[in-house]
């Protein structure tokens, strides 16, 4: 009879020689093979008849599986080991630097762009006009006659082209959108009208070209009251926060009466103004109730309808909310200011998420 | 304006502090610009007396001088000729800041003695040029008072923005009006009363002109001593900032500036003949007060005498009647002019004086007799004189309108509940006459509104005294919606467009609209686009395409040693001056390095393929379902001819270019290595409306796809692009895509030659292709690409 204890033994101990997957496999043929040890013995078990062969089978299958499930384990424990060389070996510098390709979306465009979410909001759209105006609709249709005062306020920028004899301009405010958009569509009419302004001025505190973002809102009971709370819900969301504090103080525009002028409140703080917070006022938009002057112009009964109007410096807006200090930065194209105020392109502002 | 603390309160009773008076005065609209304490720059100035004066020992024009300060007697060297012993001076002790030169005094050793302090003169302090001498005050002065309460600088000052409705502000009487009214304090009336002339002016007045001229009052006052102005003028005056000029001139001043009413003030012995108002004449010429000659037009208003203009009404006299100190006989003028006129004249001319910035306004038609009686009795107190009885010429208005206002109107403008009663109340108080008549109130407009119109006016009156700090808050939020979209197609197409371009690694630039004609003439017809006015020399047009402004910055920013450059401008170019040749464009430039070496990448500089991409990314993006996309070589003149492509949409839209900058701009620009740059025109993507939300049905084989590589000889001008049309065109079905992935140029293929290899993807919807299929359509390819571009197949 074959001596079991001894060759499961010598499995044993050739197994645990084994240092690699090569060896543990030559071993695994030695043993197991179709013409292995073991396979040999089980062979051999048909010669032998009845208990004895029942009794040496059942040896035979049992040394067979402890035998695979060595192997197995060793496999395992090898695989484990070449693992672990390979991972030392695969070691990176993991400090050494990459870099991003996004670009940047201007402060303008950001903050145009928070204007229009709010707006949206409460239902306002967005309307536009071109950059090179009529004079008339300037002007004379917003109740400012050619010899009022406030005309000469206006540093315009006059065109060779002409309306109506009168020399075209590249607008001054944003509000001959109002009167496009009231000749276009009847009331009810919620509007707003971002867009770019020109005005015959440069030096510290002037751009000859800036923004304003104009509002419109005309309906039959749209009053003084509404347009308070319309510009505490713009203002309060635009500079995210409750807190903010708003003064109304009276004005004067040629195409609002009552006209009024919106200061907020803020402080300084280590050299930064912090909005919300403190007793100092800034002046931050003007607005008013639409003359009806200007309605009679584009053939709104001002009887039967009545609104408001606002108007305000995008520029401002994005100095204030995000602590841009020089007004004239905005244009110079220096790449260095663009990475530095501008926003990420994937920054769409939202009510939802985020504004800014 | 300005005006000082004390000047109002000769107008306004008040208890109030000067704090609370400003901050009524920006709630009632006229918006407080600065507030200046006046006297605090001379609040260490104290009275001193010079009780010893001996000379210096060391230096001949130097004095050294005891001062009792009323506290002590401190040494101080002194250089002015007229120190003497006794004499009350004012005295800056040490720490004092000197006004005229910010110079602070410091105890120090002059030529060896020491000197505490100084002692002024008038320029010193900044009252005067007088640098002769120290000051010397009155013998009664009392020593160790304070200078600034003695000098009377002890004051306020008060700057408030006018805006233009309120003419009649620009008086100080018409603030202390407006505050009366708002509850701060009660007007002080002041009785104007009526010089009665001894005899009869010798200057007769006619108008010829009564639209331009309404009214023309006259006082002649004869015998007069011209001097300088007493000192409470000439304070009052310097206060607000003017200089005293002589007692007349001096008087007038202060009447504007008091009342707001504009005189002027002849030589009457320099006029010849009577006074006459009348339009100018063409070519007519006349030497202003501010000693410019004027050329005049027909319908300017000229005060004129037999011979010659005089002065130009409302704006500014001339300098042949002017005043001086030999000026004996004197007319006063007080006139009513129009404002449009008086604005055209001003501006056609180009002269601001304080009487146009008023007159333009709109000035208190019942001021004329107030303020020629005032002056005229001034005139005779501080200069003497007899006054003839007051010529008036023309007719001043005495009729008021009057306008019926809804109290319920008023109520529906503001969200503002306001009783009749109160509507009244507030109106009376700014000199109003409110009546209820029935159902309205009927408002009498005071003749110093010049600006109230109708009923919005009134409203605003009302608000503005009630106080905009009580108007509620009201909820906007609509029930029903006004507009179905907040973006058009435009709108949407652009913002959608900016994020994806920065996201492609572009920064947004936002540069100028106007641009420079000498570097723009490669873009357009400038001429079509100057401005009339423009800011500078190198801003004279509206821009004919983003493209010169974004050239012009990569200049600025290499020159700060940046060396890769992605920037983009979204906005509008213009194809000429008038509002509808606006066109909206996107242009993408790109400049210098794509990759910088880095420790994993060599060196890369942009190429055209650089922005084709981004082009074709962001039209793909913004152009969604089914279109065709095709690219020619036909790209605008700026672009280097043989480096540049126009991108076809559909067949026959123009929808955008890219290439290479034409290296003959670039020279232009001063830029010395390649520019690439794409062009999105927006106003040609299609505003495709969305029918539906759907997506076309996806078809997906389960087939087996097989890939074939075909490398071909080809001339160098064949185009790639038909060569993947042939390969594709060969079976549309089971071809699913062809590619260049090889692009190889050697003279070992000939000078005109080139190979390109393309990788082919075959996959049936209905079998697994076998060998047979796959050879066949092989040959086909090979076939179609020989046939198309003349190539032929590598082996």
């Amino acid at each position: 009879m074959v001596d079991f204890t001894k060759l499961e033994q010598e499995i044993t101990n050739s197994l645990s020689k084994v240092t690699d997957l090569e060896s543990l496999n030559e071993c695994r043929i030695k043993y197991l093979g179709k013409k292995g040890e073991i396979s040999l013995l089980m062979k051999k078990l048909a010669n032998l008849s009845g208990e004895d062969r029942k009794k040496q089978a059942e040896i035979l299958n049992t040394l067979k599986n402890k035998t695979l499930s060595l192997i197995e384990d060793k496999t395992e424990e090898l695989n484990d080991r070449n693992l672990n060389e390979k991972l030392s070996s695969e070691t990176l510098d993991v400090t050494l630097p990459v870099s991003s390709s996004f670009g940047s979306i201007h402060p303008i465009t950001q903050v145009i762009e928070e204007v229009v979410t709010i707006f949206g909001d409460l239902d306002f759209y967005v309307a536009e006009g071109p950059e090179v105006e009529t004079d008339y609709n300037n002007f004379t249709a917003l109740n400012t006659s050619e010899h009022h005062p406030a005309r000469q306020m206006h540093d315009t920028f006059y065109v060779e082209t002409q309306t109506d004899n009168m020399q075209n301009v590249l607008r001054t405010h944003t509000s001959p959108v109002q009167i496009r958009s009231m000749l276009e569509h009847k009331p009810p009419i919620r509007l707003i009208a971002p867009g770019k302004t020109f005005r015959c001025d440069n030096d510290q505190t002037h751009s000859p070209m800036f923004h304003q973002v104009e509002g419109l809102v005309i309906d039959q009971e749209s009053n003084m009251s509404h347009l308070k709370g319309c510009l505490e819900i713009f203002l309060k969301t635009f500079f995210e926060t409750d807190k903010l504090k708003m003064r109304f103080r009276p004005s004067h525009f040629p195409f609002t009466e009552p006209s009024a002028e919106v200061d907020i409140g803020y402080t300084k703080k280590r050299n930064q103004l912090v909005i919300g917070e403190g007793d100092d006022w800034l002046e931050i938009l003007g607005c008013g109730m639409v003359h009806p002057k200007v309605l009679q112009n584009v053939n709104i009964d001002p009887n039967s309808f009545q609104g408001y109007a606002f108007g305000m410096g995008i520029e401002r807006l994005a100095m204030l909310k995000y602590g841009i200090s020089d007004l004239r930065t905005f244009f110079e194209c220096d790449l260095r200011w663009n990475k530095h105020y501008g926003f990420s392109p994937l920054n769409f502002p939202s009510l939802i998420r985020d504004l800014s | 304006m300005k005006f000082t603390y004390s000047w109002l309160k000769e107008h306004l009773e008040t208890e109030h502090q000067y704090n609370e008076v400003v901050d009524k005065l920006t709630a009632i609209g006229l918006e407080v610009e600065s507030v200046q304490d006046t006297g605090l720059a001379y609040k260490d100035f104290i009275v001193g007396q010079v009780v010893e004066e001996e000379k210096h020992p060391n230096a001949d024009k130097l004095k050294l001088c005891k001062v009792d300060t009323g506290r002590e007697k401190v040494d101080v060297v002194c250089g002015a000729p007229n120190v003497t012993k006794g004499m009350k001076v004012v005295y800056a002790p040490v720490g004092c800041v000197i006004p005229v030169n910010q110079m602070k005094i410091k105890a120090a050793k002059i030529r060896g003695v020491e000197s505490y302090g100084m002692m002024c003169s008038e320029y010193e302090l900044g009252i005067s040029n007088e640098h002769d001498g120290i000051i010397s005050l009155e013998q009664d002065t009392e020593v160790g008072s304070s200078y600034a309460d003695l000098s009377g600088m002890n004051d306020i000052l008060i700057e408030i923005g006018i805006t233009p409705n309120r003419q009649d502000c620009l008086g100080v009487l018409g603030v202390a009006r407006d505050l009366a009214a708002a509850g701060v304090g009660k007007l002080k009336n002041r009785e104007f009363k009526t010089e009665k002339g001894s005899f009869e002016s010798p200057i007769k007045i006619e108008i010829h002109d009564n639209d331009i001229c309404p009214a023309f009052a006259g006082s002649y006052i004869k015998n007069v001593k011209n001097e300088a102005s007493p000192d409470w003028l000439q304070k009052k005056l310097k206060s607000i900032g003017l200089r005293p000029i002589s007692a007349l001139v001096d008087i007038t001043n202060y009447v504007m500036f008091d009342l707001n009413r504009p005189l002027h003030v002849y030589d009457a012995d320099k006029v010849k003949g009577k006074i006459i108002v009348r339009s100018a004449q063409d070519g007519e010429s006349f030497k202003a007060l501010d000693e410019k000659t004027y050329d005049l037009k027909k319908g300017m208003c000229t005060i004129s005498d037999e011979e010659k203009v005089l002065g130009l009404g409302g704006i500014m006299g001339g300098e042949s009647t002017g005043c001086n100190f030999d000026t004996i006989n004197v007319l006063l003028e007080s006139a009513l002019f129009d404002n449009v006129n008086t604005a055209r004249t001003g501006r056609d001319l180009s002269i601001l004086s304080d009487a146009r910035y008023r007159f333009e306004r709109g000035i208190d038609p019942r001021s004329t007799l107030e303020g020629i009686n005032y002056a005229t009795q001034l005139i005779l107190e501080i200069c003497g004189g007899e006054c003839s009885e007051i010529v008036l010429a023309g007719q001043i208005s005495e009729t008021l309108n009057t306008i019926p206002i809804s109290g319920k109107n008023i109520v529906k403008r503001l969200g503002l509940e306001i009783t009749d009663d109160e509507i009244i109340l507030i109106l009376n108080s700014l000199g109003f006459g409110a009546k209820k008549s029935g159902e309205s109130i009927q408002c009498t407009i005071p003749s110093w509104r010049q600006d109230i119109h109708g009923e919005a006016d009134i409203s605003e009156e009302i608000i503005r005294i009630k106080g905009y700090e009580n108007i509620p808050t009201s909820n906007i939020r609509a029930i029903s919606k006004v507009n179905k979209d907040i973006l058009n197609s435009t709108q949407k197409i652009i913002s959608k467009a900016k994020h994806f371009i920065a996201s492609e690694g572009y920064n947004e630039f936002i540069t100028f609209s106007f641009s420079d004609s000498k570097k723009s003439i490669f873009f357009g017809e400038v001429e079509k686009l100057k401005i009339i006015n423009p800011i500078s020399e190198d801003l004279d047009i509206l821009r004919p395409s983003l493209i010169p402004n974004l050239l012009a910055s990569i200049k600025k920013n290499t020159a700060r040693g940046i060396d890769s450059l992605s920037i983009f401008e979204a906005g509008s170019q213009y194809s000429s001056t008038t509002p509808e040749d606006q066109i909206n464009s996107i242009c993408g430039v790109k400049y210098g390095l794509s990759n910088s070496k880095t420790w994993r990448s060599e060196k890369k500089e942009f190429d055209i393929f650089d922005v084709k991409n981004d082009l074709l990314n962001v039209i793909n993006y913004l152009v969604q379902g089914n279109k065709k996309i095709s690219i020619s070589d036909e790209a605008p003149s700026w672009y280097h001819p043989g480096r540049s492509g126009k991108i076809i949409l559909n067949k026959k839209i123009e929808i955008g270019y890219f290439g290479e900058l034409h290296p003959r701009i670039a020279n232009k620009f001063k830029i010395k290595t390649r520019v690439n740059l794409f062009e999105l025109m927006i106003d040609n993507v299609p505003l495709t409306e969305k029918k539906t939300t759907n997506k076309p049905q996806l078809i997906l084989s389960d087939f087996q796809s097989v890939t074939r590589d075909f490398a071909f000889i080809l001339d160098k001008d064949v185009k790639s692009s038909d060569l993947i049309k042939a390969a594709l065109n060969v079976d549309t079905k089971i071809i699913k895509s062809a590619e260049i992935f090889d692009l190889f140029e050697d003279k070992s293929l000939g000078d005109d030659k080139k190979s390109i290899a393309i990788k082919v993807v075959l996959q049936s919807e209905e079998k697994t292709l076998n060998e047979n299929d796959i050879n066949s359509l092989s040959s086909k390819i090979v076939e179609a690409i020989e046939k198309s571009t003349s190539g032929t197949v590598r082996s």
